[in-house]
């Protein structure tokens, strides 16, 4: 082992000079040929035969940087290139051994993320998509590189891969910290808790703004600002804490304009298996009902199915009973756990790959029970909707620990409220307010930098949740500012590990590690580049509520995420989306010529210029 | 037997009112005694009073007071009481709001709740009890109900068996479009401007200048298929008159195409080896001369070689390259139409399926047991090869089936959507459908069952406009049609006013026309036969404003240039680009220096799983084919030029503003793919209105464009009174239809947490019924 660390480091010496001459202007045909972005170093690179599933084995050669493993072919019929973020690499093993026969069958295989299972790579496919999507790869395959069983060449590979591919098992930074690019927006600022709930109309009489939490002594994995009933005082919230999971109390994440009813999060009450019973919470829960003068209970709902919650009492956990809130109304909203989830998705991958599963699609794609999931979740958040827009009564959510389903939930139904998050920069904020402010475990879901493939925490929690928000944006095409390719940007670098936003657990871990001065903000690369992010039949409106329909007839399998690498699926821009521009761009020269032409004419009759915008009003305001 | 009663004394007959004005709905005069109204020729035969018409199961808060009419073209419910809930009613008019045509009855049941009784009617047949409720199942999946329990019980009853014996005529003499057409030519022997537009039809269904209206190509003469032979330049082939007063075969249209070295006289000496005399019919020339023909099976086995042979060396010789003939059986490798029948049976009962919330569970696999979409996926499949032989591999194709007018119809027709762009603009389409269908002797009476006995039911014809939305769907900018227009085009095949679909031949129509004529005393003249109304008059049945919905803002049309980057986007596919100019790897990697088999798969290696592609096969035939759809889709497709379906099982999908537009918990309020195309629209509107003024500019001085800036080809204007807020309230994923009164559903109303708490089940299903009495 030791051998092997230093024998990478004396590559990894050798490619910085490599760097370092290109940049005098020597050796240029090496450094132009791999992508680099600031910060990003070339560590070394071999001869491999890289395994396509699709295509059989092509030669090629394989650059690994310390933020990306990049192929090219070698082969000159073939245009094949493999761009991967290291971030995504949930596992690499070593296939074949000394003594193994027959070409091909030495080298490594390399698994990806988002299923941590087997998964390879599309080419020609991959090919038109790195034009298309700039520079990142969907993660549902694995790659496979075959060595010669020459040297060391492969135990060097290993090395320097697993080092680069799980820097936090080696002491090393995640490269988001070594990251130097420079945008002219900064995403950091994008969030800013204050600002977001003025714009809510918060504080107001019934609720205040309460800094118990800067330190984060109240909850370690709660925002230093929340937002609580007035009549509560600080020290009634310490006093619930103790009942609440990890002290994630109850607090306001969206008031409704006008009737006043609130979305509020909290974590389960640690009931136990005694039925343990809490008159600071109890008292606390009254107080939230009666913030907006309603007569009507407060509507409790508990994400889990109620079997969940009732096992949940074993370990101190469980859920509010009717007996100690006579002032509240439970419901259940059947969502399974995170590792229901997990594998829930590993099986979307095995009928997607490396074949599409062809003549029972459906009933495969069912027995995947992913969009039941979504369902699931969708019609929770519908029914949290429902209630606060109705203004029928404010609305508790939870589950166990408060920062998986209980964040889908409520930033879901929020998305449906609230028609500033469907905006991109009211998005961006939904996300940090709703998901990384309030402690949804990235780290741990993602497993960032970390080796353990196996782990029970990973999940894909928010990727179920941005899956959601593409069903919705299915439903509604002109609702969302943003188009599909946002979506898609957002889950790469979930990741990619390329920016500092999904990193860690929660809000004092990242400032513990100072993520927002060492890294760059994902928001920084969109919003420098909005355009590209832009759904053309964005029609802004106000106060409407999105009432997606939660049912399998109209639920679809998110094919150009899930599918996108399989060169069988055709990859193709939008094609409506694609008109539009089209359309708008005829437009454009339209109105240009007919006002040349009416200057050249009203010159001729000297009549008084009419100019197009006046004769058809809505022209120039119109989009 | 069943004879029309003489009309009543209180008998009133309306005329439509004008069918171009552009008239909305609320500006109808309202009908103050509830009188019905009334088409040419149509009679009302029975009437009962005080029925209600329930909207929702769960509640009678919203039922409709009125009166129920049988008539012997319609179902009618007339009411003053507005429609609950109801935004937008996309308006036929031929039909009122209420109205159910009797060709598009289903199915007839009568409740008797007291008795806890229930009866499907048949034609008839007693009812030995008065009912209280009378349901109806329609061929379009809407489900209509009916209360009796405020009106008469004995006229409840007669108007039951009335409509139970009119939907299910037992001649087709009987159809509603004799009568309304014998009473045309009777009113048109008394007045000067007699029957009017009917036969052709306006092609052009838009009333804007942008397009111009053309008229659709019946294929009934000499001179349109000539006029086809030309536009593909098919020069081997010429049209046969040897069928002139269907003296050869009774199934085959008067003229039709063949290969020019093929003489009457072979012609006419063949036609009695083949099934039904159908000889091989011509459809469609690729510019590269090979030419898609379908042809009945040769009965005559003696004969068989010989016939087989002597055809196919004339196709060869009117081939320019002298290619070879490609034979496609269609029996061996497509479903027949008794199981595409039974797969539109269960994609029925699933789709109108009540509670919802039952079928939600196993939704896609039972969608998947239906097998409707693995049909549709066999057709495109199928077609794509087709057209693979004859774009590709320069083959002229021949599509083999028992009688050749079936499986044929569609895998013909599909293709030539495929490949002609032409056949893609509405115009182009119609076209096609009376040329592979209607003329080609589609059986259409007994497959759509308008008599209702035929064991022949099979609705291929929807087939064929569901195969035809799945490529709508996939590139939305190739056709000039929009998904309203197919689905308007499917429910016109349930009026039996138009003679399009109403019969199993042309000589058919000539035939009973005439027979009808005689015993009515219609003097025929030198005409073949009555002149039915077209299908493609799309005037009679819907307003210019309304037909402005048929058109789609997607579509890329030939004079609309389409400008990318600044510069006129138009990529043409040559030739070479399928031929030896192969670029990367694939299949030379595969057998060739790298083989599969050098590659030892490790254990538990994905390799190992790979599954068989369907498309992959080891000979070289498939794998070509392999090579050329991947060729085809590693490219910008050509919008103009070839179009292929992308088969995999996520791309094939349910038509669901077909399928689910009456089903309220299916409705997506303010959403759906419609809030793009009202986006759309009304760019283009303003591009159009742009593109105008530039004109009248360039011609002459300002005041002339006024007058041209009202017409639209789009149904949203730019500046109509729906562009001033964003989405128009009355859009729904359902729009221009609506499920209210519909399906008489529960959670028609109230909030959408209602769309998923299911509750009891009201009512019984189908199935349940039919088997009671």
């Amino acid at each position: 082992m030791a051998s092997a660390s230093t024998k990478y480091n004396s590559h990894s010496l050798e490619n910085e000079s490599i760097k370092r001459t290109s940049r005098d202007g020597l050796n240029r045909d090496l450094s132009e040929t791999v992508p680099r972005l600031p910060g990003e170093t070339l560590i070394t690179d071999k001869e491999v035969i890289y395994i396509c599933p699709f295509n059989g084995p092509i030669k090629g050669r394989v650059y690994i940087t310390n933020y990306r493993l990049y192929l090219r072919s070698l082969e000159t019929d073939s245009a094949l290139i493999l761009d991967v973020p290291l971030g995504v690499i949930s596992r690499i093993e070593k296939m074949g051994g000394a003594t193994s026969r027959g070409e091909n069958s030495y080298g490594l295989d390399i698994t990806c993320k988002v299923c941590g299972d087997q998964v390879e790579c599309g080419c020609r496919c991959v090919l038109h998509f790195c034009h298309r999507f700039g520079d990142l790869l969907p993660d549902m395959r694995n790659l496979r590189f075959a060595l010669k069983q020459e040297g060391h060449s492969r135990r060097d590979m290993f090395e320097t891969l697993t080092r680069h591919a799980f820097p936090l098992a080696h002491s090393l930074p995640l490269f988001a910290f070594l990251n130097e690019e420079k945008f002219h927006v900064d995403g950091w600022t994008v969030y800013n808790p204050v600002e977001e709930y003025r714009r809510q109309g918060l504080p107001n009489h019934h609720w205040r703004i309460t800094f118990i939490n800067k330190c984060y002594e109240l909850c370690d994995t709660y925002p230093a600002l929340l937002v609580v009933p007035y009549r509560a005082s600080d020290e009634d919230l310490r006093r619930v804490a103790i009942f609440r999971s990890r002290n994630r109390i109850p607090v306001l994440s969206w008031i409704h304009p006008e009737n006043k009813t609130v979305i509020m999060r909290c974590s389960q009450p640690l009931v136990g298996m005694s039925g343990k019973r809490n008159k600071d919470d109890e008292k606390y829960l009254d107080l939230i009902r009666e913030t907006n003068r309603q007569i009507s209970k407060l509507t409790i709902y508990d994400a889990r199915p109620s079997v969940n919650a009732v096992a949940n009492k074993a370990t101190g956990g469980g859920y509010e009973s009717d007996d100690a809130y006579h002032n509240a109304e439970l419901s259940f909203l059947d969502i399974h756990n995170i590792h229901v989830m997990r594998e829930s998705l590993k099986k979307v991958k095995d009928i997607v790959y490396p074949n599409v599963e062809e003549s029972h699609w459906l009933s495969s794609l069912e027995s995947t029970h992913w969009l039941e999931h979504i369902k699931l979740v969708l019609t929770g958040a519908i029914q949290v909707a429902d209630k606060v827009s109705s203004g029928k009564s404010s609305v508790l959510v939870h589950c166990s620990d408060g920062w998986d389903r209980t964040a889908q939930l409520t930033s879901l139904a929020m998305l449906m409220l609230d028609s500033f998050y469907r905006s991109i920069e009211g998005f961006e904020i939904l996300v940090q307010k709703e998901w990384i402010s309030f402690g949804h475990k990235f780290g741990s879901r993602i497993g960032h930098g970390d080796k353990n493939h196996a782990d029970a925490d990973r999940s894909p929690i928010f990727l179920q949740f941005i899956d959601c928000v593409w069903q919705m944006s299915k439903q509604f095409p002109t609702a969302f500012e943003f188009n599909e390719r946002f979506l898609i940007a957002i889950l790469d670098h979930l990741y990619s590990c390329r920016f500092g936003t999904f990193l860690f657990n929660c809000e004092s871990a990242r400032e513990r590690q100072k993520v927002p001065e060492r890294t760059v903000s994902l928001w920084s690369m969109i919003n420098s580049n909005k355009d590209k992010f832009k759904n053309p039949f964005y029609t802004k409106e106000i106060n409407r509520v999105l009432y997606p329909v939660a049912s399998m007839r109209h639920l679809e399998l998110w094919v150009n995420y899930y599918i996108r690498w399989n060169p069988r699926i055709k990859q193709q821009p939008n094609p409506v989306e694609q008109r539009y521009m089209e359309l708008l761009a005829l437009r454009d020269d339209y109105i240009k010529r007919l006002e040349e032409l009416q200057l050249a004419n009203s010159a001729k009759l000297s009549d008084p210029p009419t100019s197009p915008s006046q004769m058809m009003p809505h022209v120039q305001t119109h989009f | 037997m069943f004879s029309l009663k003489p009309p009543r004394p209180s008998f009133r007959s309306y005329l439509l009112p004008p069918a171009q004005t552009d008239d909305n709905i609320n500006s109808q005069p309202k009908i103050k005694k509830l009188e019905p109204v009334l088409l040419p020729g149509e009679i009302v035969v029975n009437e009962v009073n005080f029925v209600r018409k329930c909207i929702a199961t769960d509640t009678s808060q919203y039922d409709l007071w009125g009166k129920l009419i049988c008539s012997n073209f319609k179902i009618s419910f007339i009411t003053d009481d507005p429609m609950p809930l109801q935004k937008f009613h996309y308006r036929n008019l031929l039909l009122g709001e209420h109205d159910v045509p009797l060709t598009c009855v289903e199915q007839i049941v009568t409740v008797n709740d007291h008795k806890r009784k229930q009866k499907v009617l048949g034609p008839n047949q007693k009812l030995k009890f008065n009912p209280t409720e009378l349901i109806i199942y329609c061929k379009d999946f809407r489900i209509v109900r009916f209360r009796f329990d405020e009106s008469g019980p004995e006229s409840a009853k007669k108007v039951c068996l009335a409509i139970a014996h009119y939907s299910q005529p037992t001649d087709l003499q009987l159809l509603f479009a004799f009568e309304y057409v014998g009473k045309k030519y009777h009113n048109s022997a008394n007045k000067i401007n007699g029957v009017s537009s009917e036969g052709g039809g306006r092609g052009g269904i838009g009333a804007g200048s942008g397009t111009t209206s053309q008229k659709t190509p019946l294929f009934e003469t000499y001179s349109d298929w000539d006029r086809e032979i030309k536009r593909t330049g098919a020069s081997g082939w010429r049209v046969c008159s040897i069928n002139e007063g269907y003296m050869i075969s009774t199934c085959l249209p008067e003229y039709f195409v063949v290969p020019s070295s093929l003489a009457d006289q072979d012609l006419k000496s063949f036609s009695h080896s083949f099934v039904g005399r159908r000889m091989p019919l011509w459809c469609w020339n690729h510019s590269n001369g090979s030419a898609l023909v379908r042809m009945a099976l040769i009965k005559d086995v003696l004969q068989q070689r010989r016939i087989d042979q002597r055809i196919c060396n004339a196709i060869t010789k009117s081939h320019p390259q002298r290619n070879d003939v490609y034979k496609l059986d269609l029996e061996k490798t497509l479903p027949n139409i008794q199981e595409i029948q039974a797969a539109f049976v269960k994609l029925k009962q699933l789709c109108v399926n009540e509670p919802f919330e039952e079928t939600e569970e196993k939704w896609l696999s039972s969608l998947e047991n239906t097998r409707w979409l693995e049909y549709v996926r066999a057709f495109l499949k199928h077609s794509a090869e087709v057209v693979y032989m004859l774009e590709s591999k320069h083959l002229s194709v021949v599509l083999q089936e028992e009688e050749g007018r079936d499986l044929s119809c569609l895998v013909a027709s599909l293709v030539q959507v495929m490949l002609d762009a032409y056949f893609r603009t509405i115009t182009g389409f119609q076209s096609l459908i009376q040329k592979e269908w209607v003329m080609a002797g589609y059986q259409f009476l007994d497959r759509c069952n308008h008599l209702k006995k035929s064991e022949k039911e099979s609705p291929l014809f929807l087939l064929f406009l569901d195969a035809t939305w799945q490529l709508l769907e996939q590139y939305p900018a190739a056709f000039e049609f929009s998904e309203t227009y197919l689905t308007v085009l499917y429910d016109s095949t349930r009026i039996s006013l138009f003679g399009t679909f109403l019969f199993n031949s042309p000589h058919q129509r000539v035939k009973q026309s005439t027979e009808f004529a005689i015993s009515k005393n219609i003097q025929l003249g030198d005409e073949k036969g009555l002149k039915f109304p077209s299908v493609w008059d799309w005037s009679l049945q819907f307003t210019a404003k309304d037909r402005t919905l048929f058109h789609n803002p997607f579509y890329v049309g030939k004079s609309m240039p389409c400008v990318q980057n600044g510069s006129v986007k138009s990529f043409k596919r040559t030739k070479k680009s399928y031929s030896s100019t192969l670029r990367g790897m694939p299949s030379s990697l595969k057998n060739g220096v790298i083989g599969d088999q050098e590659l030892p798969p490790r254990r538990n290696s994905p390799i190992l799983k790979h599954k068989p592609d369907p498309l992959q096969h080891t000979d070289s035939h498939n794998s070509d084919m392999e090579q050329y759809f991947r060729e085809w889709f590693s490219k910008p497709a050509d919008l103009h030029g070839v179009i292929l379906p992308c088969l995999s099982g996520a791309h094939i999908k349910l038509w669901k503003l077909c399928y689910f537009r009456w089903v309220p918990e299916a409705q997506i309020h303010l959403g759906g793919s419609i809030t793009a195309f009202h986006k759309l629209s009304l760019l283009v509107d303003e591009v159009d209105t742009l593109s105008r003024m530039l004109r009248q500019q360039r011609s002459s001085p300002l005041e002339a464009c006024y007058a041209e800036l009202d017409q639209s080809r789009m149904y949203f204007r730019a500046q109509g009174p729906h562009s001033t807020s964003g989405t128009p309230e009355f859009l729904s994923s359902s729009f221009p239809f609506s499920p209210v009164g519909n399906l008489c559903r529960r959670s028609i109303l109230g909030t959408p947490l209602s769309k998923f708490l299911s509750g009891a089940k009201i009512w019984i299903s189908t199935e349940t019924l039919a088997n009671e009495d």
